[in-house]
């Protein structure tokens, strides 16, 4: 009976492990970290290892308690990235190391961990003012600023509104991109401004995928090259899609400033 | 203050421009709220840092991206500690202002014209030229983003 409760009692911890590292991979941690915090929280447990294998599609976590194996796959479902997620799991862990709890408060405190976004109110007018400010920096003028401010945050609306309906991130980041370069446009109008093309490439730069490339090298230098390179294909399938919403918008409206 | 082609003045309203996208993209990738101020200020900084290289001491841009990366990096460690915070959640949206985003774009819009119009010249040297500036400004950010983190890594495990 009592090896029974144990072995329960292991399998709960394997899959709140599992748990952990599934969402740390969905909301966009970099690898070293998916890996470090199930393992920091499994030996603060008791576990004597724990192992893992990590595909950017899925995560099979291995526990070991005086010599049983127990072993979960999960599979990830698509969420946008969340480094508040990623924090308040990070603040779980170091807790849990300095008072170990029982399983049932674990699942209870990690089932209390949700998403949280700023809103879209907030957002739009935000990502308008930094693609301006981009504008600015590479050089163009007040005018331009301007048109910059509306084409970006016109396309922060499109693209928040698109994510709201779970569209995937390829299609919403053509459309996005679409729309920002035919209202950037605007600034090729005869006394506009005098750097239109300048004003047209920063009112996409909310479409790069600064965070999936970033991870795609830190990954890959710290070792972790098979997440490495399937983060790099999924930020340059994301720009090669925004590329084409330039393109499909600049053949449209007959410009030629790329 | 002037230094090379580095003005005090334009460095000022540069800064305080870069905060702008480091913080706007910060709320992209939801940080924390408490931790949006110290994206903003880390963007302005490394920003600063490599116009200031690059502007008054005529460093490229490669080996300016990487010295302002690295101090980056190094910073996060002082911060993710003080306020147990992933590094991540400082660094990658402080280094947002120097991600070559044009470059990118430009690499893929003059791939697809090749397709178009075939492989001219020109359009292949567009191509190799933006494709390199992405790559290596990319490489010069990460690289100097994990250099604190392959430091910790070399302590905890001896290569041999």
């Amino acid at each position: 009976m009592s090896t029974a409760v144990v072995m329960s009692d292991q399998s709960r911890m394997t899959e709140v492990l599992a748990e952990v590292a599934i969402m740390l991979l969905e909301y966009g941690a970099e690898s070293r970290l998916i890996e470090q915090i199930p393992v920091r929280i499994g030996s603060a447990l008791g576990c004597d290892r724990v192992d893992m294998a990590l595909i950017p599609s899925a995560v099979t976590l291995s526990t070991r308690i005086a010599g049983q194996s127990a072993t979960t796959t999960r599979r990830t479902r698509a969420q946008s990235l969340n480094m508040g997620v990623v924090h308040d799991i990070l603040q779980l862990c170091i807790h849990l190391e300095r008072h170990p709890a029982h399983i049932d408060d674990i699942e209870q405190q990690l089932r209390t961990i949700k998403p949280r976004y700023y809103p879209q109110w907030v957002l739009v007018p935000v990502i308008g003012l930094a693609c301006a400010a981009f504008s600015h920096l590479h050089g163009a003028d007040w005018p331009g600023f301007m048109i910059a401010f509306l084409a970006a945050a016109v396309g922060m609306w499109v693209r928040t509104a698109l994510a709201k309906r779970r569209y995937p991130a390829l299609i919403s980041f053509a459309i996005t991109a679409f729309v920002s370069t035919s209202i950037a446009s605007l600034a090729l109008l005869p006394q506009l401004s005098r750097t239109p093309n300048l004003v047209i490439s920063a009112s996409v730069l909310l479409l790069v995928p600064g965070f999936p490339f970033v991870n795609a090298f830190l990954d890959a230098f710290k070792g972790y090259l098979s997440m490495g390179w399937g983060r790099w294909l999924e930020a340059c399938l994301l720009t090669l899609m925004t590329s084409l919403g330039i393109i499909l918008a600049s053949r449209l409206l007959n410009i030629h400033v790329w | 203050m002037e230094i090379g082609h580095w003005h005090w003045d334009q460095a000022i309203i540069d800064a305080l421009l870069a905060a702008l996208p480091a913080a706007g993209f910060a709320m992209i990738f939801n940080v924390p709220r408490q931790a949006l101020k110290f994206c903003a200020l880390g963007g302005a900084l490394t920003y600063s840092f490599r116009a200031f290289l690059m502007q008054g001491f005529d460093v490229s841009i490669g080996l300016a991206t990487f010295v302002a990366a690295t101090l980056m990096g190094i910073l996060g460690v002082f911060w993710s500690r003080r306020h147990w915070m992933p590094r991540p959640v400082y660094t990658v949206p402080a280094i947002i202002p120097m991600i070559p985003g044009t470059y990118a774009y430009e690499t893929m819009i003059t791939l697809v014209s090749m397709s178009e119009h075939g492989a001219s010249d020109e359009l292949v040297a567009r191509f190799l030229t933006n494709g390199v500036h992405t790559l290596s400004i990319l490489f010069a950010i990460t690289f100097g983003l994990a250099i604190p983190s392959l430091h910790y890594f070399r302590r905890r495990h001896p290569v041999i």
